[in-house]
């Protein structure tokens, strides 16, 4: 029963990490309807800034998160302002060439990283990283769980965000239907440039907060990438309450895979879940649940 | 003339390792040879029916591990790998076509970067057949490197041969159409979904038979060389990109870019920085020359995004472009 | 935009050419210099081990250079990188051997590389001297002109096997992780093999995909089977991992283990802070090893980099050693002498007694003692074997709740 309850709380803990970094793919994807292999390396990069100020200044990483997002909002406005948008009006016979610039802008991404802090790992030790409280005989670690109310906050907040407020409202309309959200007077230009930035702090928050729990180094990107679009095809594309869904969802198949079938597997897991969901329910959890 | 530029190109190709001897050059064109291979077999699913392939790397380490399997488990020569390699590629792409197919766009994309993870999975996991990551290991049949080449170079050319042969056919033209407006070509009644699993297999068998090639020419493989996201398949995109989406010679600017572009970063631009290194002693400029060194990949990612801005169809695609680059810069200075 | 392409393009073209004419100019000295050709991961992701042992081969030579060099004649190391894929590495070996004619390479690191690269010395027939790359089958081909100075992966455990015996002979149920690599798949099989051997029950061993965020699954399961001794074959960040969350989960085997990989590097103690506290591993060298010369290297590397090195950047400093000490050796500077001279190596180095011999299906092998150690305090101490322990070893590990 331990082992059970001890599982379950690690995949629902890691769950709603993994539901920050959907998030923001999951807004990208859904305005876009592009898919951005760039996600996991801007979280990179919002790790290596939250690095860069625990170890030159002292700054704890739940501050730098008030660094780390407006920097990744602006790096991802600049990458869609200047990189994506022009796509638009290439003509090219290359299919997905939006996709495939994210693949390249990964890329640089990933090298620059490298250039400045080289391959070493790094880490970031806080008093609270190996912290953990015990409800019976169930360990939780405190760092995880500030992690997952964060997460759970900042989701709530997009929530709010995306059906109160005008930029939010606009962004919806685009993600449904972009020539109509066109003709209504949304400077879809504008609201490409905004939904990239903001998926892209949202990452920046789930890298910041992961830092203490984990560690570092220029090819940590590529993974996260694979989880994040594993997580939004399950929660549906635009949806943030679908992106909590995937992420838990993901979390729990990994962790129950890791304890039940094998640690090896985990990753496979989640990619058989995909493929499983992209066939047969496409839409993911968005279309159960209609939000 | 330009009609005859692919006779001279193929006659160069022919007498080139008996002209040049070096072992290093010939390795280098080896390599060249085997990602023309490659990227001409990707370029068929976007560059003529529209899809984008994130998963090369599975039906090259399907045929990689196809020619490993006739060596260490039935003893026999890697070389049968040549003649099953791509059509146990086939064997995987078939199912998974079937599947994904239905699929669109970005979430075919996404489904074969998922299918490329899982066979890198299988791979690594099942020890008892793949040996896991101890990889496989076979003798390198030739001392010499001039058999590999015009192994390598057949296949390239037959390749070339073959692509341009489907796309001159029937196949060619359903391709296109499907490339051009997948719905359109569903109500003119073409089988769309036959025709991309017919470009796919044909992707899949020439990947197959390159990686093949690749153990036989290597000797050793593991999952993370030939199953590789990043090594093979997203290389096999770039090749593509760079060279031209769509056209039949893409595939070959592309791989000779590509190596070219690596080996010049790798070694510091041929040597020149830690000529020059060594020669001023300066401290600066050996961190220069190591900078440079580390750059190939960055400098790789930096063409790709140049190229997809500026020439989206690849130097081959945009050659007139790049060609009257000049005017039209001058052009479009005048007009914004 | 002609004229801008022109400013351009005019410097680059005189670039490569002074760059050319750089590299012709040089020959003129190459009478008194001997060239060693050495290949290394230097960029990618393996790149912090390459480098570590590319600065090991670099002080050795200025030693060796500074004492005078090799018959009267400095040794000129050429260093190509890797990238720490195969296809490349055979591009590098390749380019040494036909462009830079050296005598002799070395280097390779993992095991992939070190394959393609070997088979490329054996048929040019330049000697080769592996120095990190441990797959077993690297000196099972009966190749001549390829030697190996470390042990193969399969021997790594042999001193904590006689530590089970002597020691931790309450020591019965056993439960082996493992990252999906090469080394963690034949090491705990290795492993596996000897418990059998040892009379102690495996009751777990799984292998994990490096990279994990959460090993907690895993080890809670580990957990309820209660072993009394945990072997991780994890490198550096992974072990980390597994130890912050052994500690979270308060996971009380009586010993911790570690496999030679990521265990005894001072990113692990970094990170995984006092989890790592009592934590065994086997090693193959430490700074304490009771090898002339081994702290010497320790303390001198650390003065002139500025950073701590460890057994792999021992492994290339002993390496450089035996390949200077072949060619003083050698009756002429040709590939064929020496190799020759290679195959009669008897020194002693930084990394221990170098000598190359047949054994079982191995040929050409170097054979040595590993260590166990025992993070202590913070500090890594040789604990076992006896005779050259520097602390007493701590057996056994006190329960999590119970420190301090």
């Amino acid at each position: 029963m331990d082992v059970f309850l001890q599982t379950l709380v690690a995949g629902i803990l890691k769950g709603g990490l993994y539901s920050l970094i959907g998030i923001g793919m999951s807004l990208i994807m859904g305005v876009m309807g592009i898919i951005n292999l760039a996600h996991g390396q801007l979280m990179m990069v919002a790790m290596y800034i939250t690095f860069a100020l625990h170890h030159f200044l002292g700054i704890d990483p739940y501050i730098s998160l008030f660094i780390a997002m407006p920097a990744l909002f602006l790096l991802g406005a600049l990458i869609q302002k200047y990189t994506l948008n022009p796509l638009l009006e290439v003509e090219s016979i290359l299919p997905e060439n939006q996709v495939l610039m994210t693949v390249g802008i990964g890329m640089v991404l990933t090298e620059i990283a490298r250039f400045i802090f080289s391959s070493d790992y790094k880490s970031v030790k806080t008093s609270y990283s190996n912290a953990t409280f015990f409800i019976g005989e169930i360990s939780f670690s405190i760092a995880l769980v500030i992690a997952f109310f964060i997460a759970v906050g900042f989701t709530l907040l997009m929530f709010w965000f995306l059906l109160k407020t005008d930029i939010g409202r606009s962004i919806r309309a685009t993600a449904q239907d972009k020539d109509a959200a066109l003709l209504m007077g949304v400077n879809s230009k504008r609201i490409t440039t905004i939904t990239f930035g903001l998926g892209s702090a949202l990452v920046a928050a789930a890298g910041t907060l992961l830092i203490p729990i984990y560690y570092l180094f220029p090819d940590i990107g590529g993974p996260f990438t694979r989880k994040a679009f594993v997580i939004t095809i399950l929660g549906g594309l635009g949806s943030t309450v679908g992106a909590i869904f995937g992420g838990v969802t993901l979390g729990l198949a990994e962790s129950f895979g890791a304890t039940y079938i094998g640690m090896a597997y985990d990753d496979m897991i989640g990619l058989i879940i995909f493929i499983l969901v992209l066939l047969f329910l496409p839409g993911g959890f968005k279309r159960l649940t209609k939000v | 003339m330009k009609k005859y530029t692919p006779y001279i190109l193929l006659f160069v190709l022919i007498i080139f390792p008996l002209v040049v001897r070096n072992s290093y050059y010939q390795h280098l064109m080896i390599l060249v040879l085997i990602w023309v291979v490659i990227g001409s077999g990707w370029n068929i699913i976007p560059g003529y029916t529209g899809q984008v392939s994130f998963g090369d790397a599975a039906f090259f380490g399907t045929g990689a591990y196809t020619a490993g399997l006739f060596a260490s488990k039935l003893g026999m020569s890697a070389w049968w790998g040549m003649a099953f390699g791509g059509f146990a590629a086939m064997a995987i792409a078939f199912p998974f076509g079937w599947i994904c197919f239905r699929l669109r766009g970005a979430y075919f994309a996404l489904a074969s970067l998922a299918l490329n993870e899982v066979c890198r999975h299988v791979a690594t996991v099942w020890e008892s057949l793949t040996n896991g990551m101890v990889g496989i290991l076979v003798m390198p049949t030739f001392v010499s490197k001039i058999p590999y080449y015009y192994v390598a170079l057949s296949l390239a050319v037959f390749s070339i041969i073959f692509i341009q042969s489907v796309m001159k056919s029937r196949w060619g033209y359903y391709f296109l159409s499907i490339r051009e407006d997948q719905d359109a070509a569903e109500s003119l009644g073409i089988d769309t979904h036959y025709y991309k699993m017919i470009s796919l297999n044909i992707a899949a068998f020439l990947t197959g038979i390159t990686g093949s090639l690749f153990m036989n020419y290597m000797g050793f493989i593991d999952p993370e060389v030939v199953f590789s996201l990043h090594d093979i398949s997203i290389m096999a995109i770039l090749v593509g990109i760079v060279g031209g989406v769509g056209t039949i010679y893409g595939p070959v600017v592309g791989a000779f870019v590509m190596v070219a572009v690596h080996e010049f970063f790798r070694t510091g631009f041929l040597g020149f920085f830690k000529t020059l290194a060594s020669v001023t002693g300066s401290d600066f400029v050996n961190t220069v020359a190591k900078y440079v060194s580390q750059a190939h990949v960055l400098g790789f990612g930096i063409l790709v995004v140049l190229v997809i801005l500026y020439l989206p169809n690849g130097i081959v695609g945009d050659w007139d472009k790049i060609i009257g680059i000049f005017t039209r810069f001058k052009r479009k200075g005048e007009s914004s | 935009m002609q004229k801008y392409f022109r400013k351009l393009f005019v410097p680059a073209v005189a670039f490569t050419m002074a760059g050319l004419l750089f590299s012709c100019g040089k020959k003129a000295d190459e009478g008194n210099k001997i060239k060693v050709g050495i290949v290394l991961p230097l960029t990618g992701k393996l790149a912090k081990f390459g480098e570590i042992e590319k600065k090991s081969f670099l002080m050795a030579v200025d030693e060796i250079n500074a004492a005078g060099g090799v018959k009267g004649k400095k040794i000129d190391l050429i260093i190509e990188d890797t990238t720490g894929k195969p296809d490349v590495g055979r591009s590098a070996i390749e380019k040494l051997i036909t462009q830079d004619k050296v005598v002799i390479v070395g280097g390779g690191y993992s095991s992939s590389v070190t394959w393609a690269t070997i088979a490329v010395a054996q048929k040019q027939r330049v000697p080769f001297l592996v120095n990190t790359g441990s797959a077993d089958k690297i000196t099972e081909q009966g190749w001549e002109y390829i030697f190996r100075l470390n042990p193969p992966v399969s021997e790594y455990p042999s001193a904590l096997a006689s530590f089970l015996k002597t020691v931790a002979k309450d020591v019965k149920r056993v439960a082996i992780l493992h990252e999906n690599s090469l080394f963690g798949q034949s090491g705990s099989k290795k492993f596996e093999k000897q418990c059998k051997k040892l009379g102690l029950n495996v009751i777990l061993k799984e292998g994990y995909e490096s990279g994990a965020v959460d090993f907690k699954p895993l080890l809670v399961k580990v957990k309820s089977k209660n072993p009394d001794m945990i072997y991780m074959i994890s490198y550096v960040m992974d072990a980390s991992l597994l130890m912050r969350q052994s500690k979270e989960l308060n996971l009380n085997p009586k010993l911790f283990v570690g496999g030679a990989a990521g265990f005894t590097l001072p990113e692990f103690q970094k990170n995984a802070g006092d989890a790592t506290e009592y934590v065994f591993s086997a090693t193959l060298w430490t700074p304490s090893v009771p090898y002339a010369g081994a702290k010497e290297y320790y303390d001198k590397f650390m003065k002139k980099y500025n950073s701590p090195t460890e057994y792999h950047g021992a492994e290339a400093y002993a390496a450089m050693y035996v390949i200077a000490d072949a060619l003083k050796r050698a009756k002429a500077l040709t590939p064929k002498d020496v190799r020759d001279s290679l195959a009669a190596t008897n020194l002693k180095t930084v990394f221990g007694p170098v000598k190359f011999i047949s054994y079982g299906k191995k040929t050409q092998q170097n054979k040595l003692p590993t260590f166990l150690v025992q993070w202590q305090k913070g500090k890594l101490e040789t604990v076992w074997p006896k005779e050259v322990s520097t602390k007493p070893y701590q057996y056994p590990t006190p329960s999590w709740n119970k420190r301090k």
